[in-house]
């Protein structure tokens, strides 16, 4: 596999709440992208929470951006449905009629960019219907399922751009850290 | 009369509610609502007290680091556990960028447009609007050809009739009062405020190894490996790297964003009139310069009753009068019971009765201090700083009031203020930004700091902690973006056994007590003027100028996605 176009810079991204049920889909995603998939060292993969418009300078001059975000259903659709929303999609949504979980801080911090001159050339959301976002309440199995599917997904989305990224031998250990049940241990009071 | 009811009032994180009755073009009563459940520290108990901060910092999205630090020395006092100097230095460091990656995106992107009307920035004179900056400040984006790209897009623009994210502002309405060319110059900044906010993140992110979430911190210290003679550490390339992004950033804060708070300020004069509000005010000290934190760059207090004589001292984060002063009172919120109680024996315990002015009407808890409410912020912070004679709030202060008698660009008088004329709405972003400009200076002095200790031999950055076997109790505190930040913890061997958040924009966002007396944004909004009931701008000038961030005062998740502000006229 060998990029044909000079390398730019990339970020892959996970907008959510990992203390918010499914609202966490996004950092889960980012975690097992990590874990499955050997990108270009030029691929930025971050887990950003909910900055809101803190969003933007890590954005900023970038040139391919891919959201993962737990999303509004359209229509009829079921929890743990995959959708991926390009540009037009994001650019024709308006106030009214929220993508993502997450906005207004995404739709805003992409209009300043635009208007400063420093936004992405192209954003893709690869977008999952959550089932419940309650406090505390770890990732539905419906989300569970799309999570692996939304994965490859993103990894597909980087190589029909030429972007080099590939599925590892052996996974790297994942940091799901606020799972209950694997965080670490070794305070002296184990019992 | 009218009732006006905003809802939400926040662009970023949560759901503010703000309900008003509006008489004479004036408010007479108004209630500050949180609409979302809080509860986000029922998660840390029983987890491992050493893991406490990598929870507490997802509380809320924008303000992690915060809740991350206040958390480490919340069981660091729990334990009396000294950290090393290496240690305060990288977390002050972390601590200054990030407070001002908030302070500019605040003053900007978060609250500008309630002052400036873009839709008169094609009107205005490029070259006029770059000889007035030129005579403030020598900011280099303030150059004619700059300030002519910024208005030929925001002339696209408004030509096109696509306003984009912009067409939920005010524009053209009475209270819009800068001139074109002062419009122009403030959104050039507004623009250029992302670069900025990028330095400050990138600072964050090499100290924190990570940003926004960081992962250097540790109860006892900091992870940063300190090794001079190493590629893989802390060593002077990273020093280097961060005193030329600091270089690169303190000039757009004190010479863009310090002298534009000044030009608003002597613009809207008026506006040092109104939102006084809850005018008893308090600071913890912060950026401590010794290891077992006794001396600090930012010094606590407490002023009651807006008298700046009466400042009295927090000396430092063992003060036993904050202890013992501190109480949730929950009459009026969404909680079980009544009355109030000190926050390590906070219960969090729902009763949802729906919005009733006169009784339970928010999910946030009314915190007191000696059973008064208190106001917090960067107000407060230079409040206490200017009263007990701090060298540098007072060069920073006096330096803006002197800027701000200059201006002769509103066509008024010459504009005097005084530290009690600061007690107001504009008196906050004011503030904020003299705030920012001294962090901007503790930067330096902090990186000097860091630098020097290393270069001395010290490499030391993490003590461990012990965990005795019976029960003790913390208090961690920072003096926040927003305001004083305590955590409060109970530790029994080594894991959390009750966690209590008090945070800034509870004490701000306080609902009425026990004795019905109201909060500081409550208090705040009597006798704000309101021109048109249907576009209440001035109300939510106010309100914006404590930076409500409801995130972690309440519970976080927007399911609906609701247009940014809905306005209803009762």
């Amino acid at each position: 596999m060998s990029t044909e176009r000079p390398l730019r810079r990339i970020a892959v991204v996970g907008l959510g709440n990992v203390l918010l049920g499914d609202d966490g889909f996004g950092p889960l995603a980012i975690e097992m992208f990590r874990s499955l998939y050997e990108c270009d060292p030029k691929v930025e993969i971050l887990d950003l929470g909910t900055p809101g418009l803190d969003l933007a300078p890590y954005l900023y001059d970038v040139d391919l951006v891919v959201i993962a975000d737990a999303v509004h259903p359209r229509e009829e659709e079921g929890p743990g449905t995959l959708s991926v929303y390009r540009d037009d999609d994001l650019v024709s949504s308006q106030a009214q009629l929220r993508v993502t979980s997450h906005d207004p801080g995404v739709q805003e911090s992409l209009a300043q960019l635009r208007l400063a001159g420093h936004a992405p050339s192209e954003v893709i959301v690869v977008g999952v219907v959550p089932e419940s976002c309650g406090l505390g309440k770890g990732i539905s199995l419906s989300v569970l399922d799309t999570c692996l599917v939304a994965v490859d997904t993103i990894a597909r989305l980087l190589v029909e751009r030429s972007i080099e990224c590939r599925r590892r031998h052996d996974p790297i250990q994942r940091n799901l850290w606020w799972r209950s049940g694997e965080h670490g241990r070794g305070n002296g009071f184990d019992s | 009369m009218a009732r006006i009811s905003i809802d939400p009032v926040t662009r970023i994180e949560g759901h503010l509610r703000i309900d008003v009755e509006v008489d004479g073009g004036k408010v007479q009563k108004a209630w500050a609502s949180c609409t979302m459940w809080r509860g986000l520290e029922t998660i840390l108990r029983g987890r491992d007290a050493r893991e406490g901060w990598v929870f507490a910092q997802r509380f809320c999205g924008v303000c992690t680091t915060v809740h991350a630090i206040a958390s480490v020395r919340a069981v660091e006092d729990a334990l009396q556990l000294e950290i090393p100097a290496n240690a305060q230095y990288i977390r002050n460091l972390i601590l200054i960028a990030h407070a001002l990656h908030d302070h500019i995106i605040h003053f900007y992107q978060l609250s500008s447009l309630d002052w400036v009307d873009i839709a008169t920035i094609p009107k205005a004179d490029p070259a006029r609007a770059a000889s007035i900056a030129e005579g403030y400040s020598n900011w280099p984006g303030n150059s004619r050809r700059e300030l002519e790209a910024v208005q030929s897009k925001v002339k696209g623009m408004v030509d096109s009739g696509q306003l984009g994210i912009f067409s939920h502002g005010y524009w053209g309405h009475p209270a819009m009062r800068l001139s074109p060319e002062l419009n122009l110059i403030l959104f050039a900044h507004y623009l250029q405020a992302l670069e900025f906010q990028r330095k400050a993140c990138q600072i964050v992110g090499v100290l924190g190894g990570k940003t926004p979430h960081i992962q250097n911190l540790a109860v006892g210290g900091v992870m940063n490996a300190i090794n001079l003679n190493s590629l893989a550490t802390f060593n002077m390339d990273r020093l280097g790297m961060l005193q030329s992004l600091l270089q690169d950033l303190i000039p757009f804060v004190q010479q863009a964003y310090f002298v534009d708070a000044c030009l608003l300020s002597a613009s809207y004069p008026e506006w040092f009139r109104y939102g006084r509000g809850v005018a008893n005010y308090f600071a913890v000290p912060d950026l401590p310069t010794d290891a077992n934190a006794t001396r600090f760059d930012l010094p606590g207090g407490l002023i009651m009753k807006g008298e700046l004589t009466s400042v009295q001292p927090i000396q430092n984060w063992r003060d036993q009068s904050f202890r013992s002063s501190v109480a949730e009172d929950v009459t009026h919120a969404w909680y079980k019971g009544e009355g109030a109680q000190t926050p390590w024996k906070g219960e969090t315990d729902p009763d949802y009765t729906d919005f009733q002015a006169d009784k339970k009407y928010t999910w946030v808890k009314a915190p007191r201090y000696n059973g008064q409410p208190i106001q917090v912020g960067p107000l407060a912070n230079v409040l206490v700083g200017y009263a007990s004679g701090h060298p540098l709030t007072r060069k920073w202060t006096d330096t803006a009031f002197k800027t701000i008698s200059s201006v002769h660009e509103a066509g008024t008088a010459a504009f005097h203020l005084t530290p009690e004329a600061l007690q107001s709405t504009m008196g906050r972003y004011l503030a904020r930004a003299i705030r920012s400009a001294m962090l901007s200076d503790l930067a330096l002095q902090h990186w000097q700091l860091l630098t020097d200790n290393i270069l001395k031999g010290d490499d030391t950055t993490f003590n461990p902690p012990q965990f005795p076997s019976h029960e003790c109790e913390g208090v961690g505190m920072h003096e926040a973006p927003r305001g004083a930040l305590s955590h409060w913890v109970i530790v029994d061997k080594g894991a959390f056994t009750n966690y209590q958040a008090v945070v800034p924009t509870t004490w701000n966002a306080s609902p009425r007590d026990e004795k019905g007396v109201p909060g500081p944004y409550e208090t705040s909004l009597i006798a704000n003027p309101v021109v048109d009931p249907i576009k209440p701008l001035e109300v939510l000038r106010t309100v914006h100028s404590f930076d409500p961030c409801m995130a972690c005062a309440c519970h976080t998740f927007d399911s609906s996605g609701r247009a940014i502000a809905r306005v209803k006229v009762l």
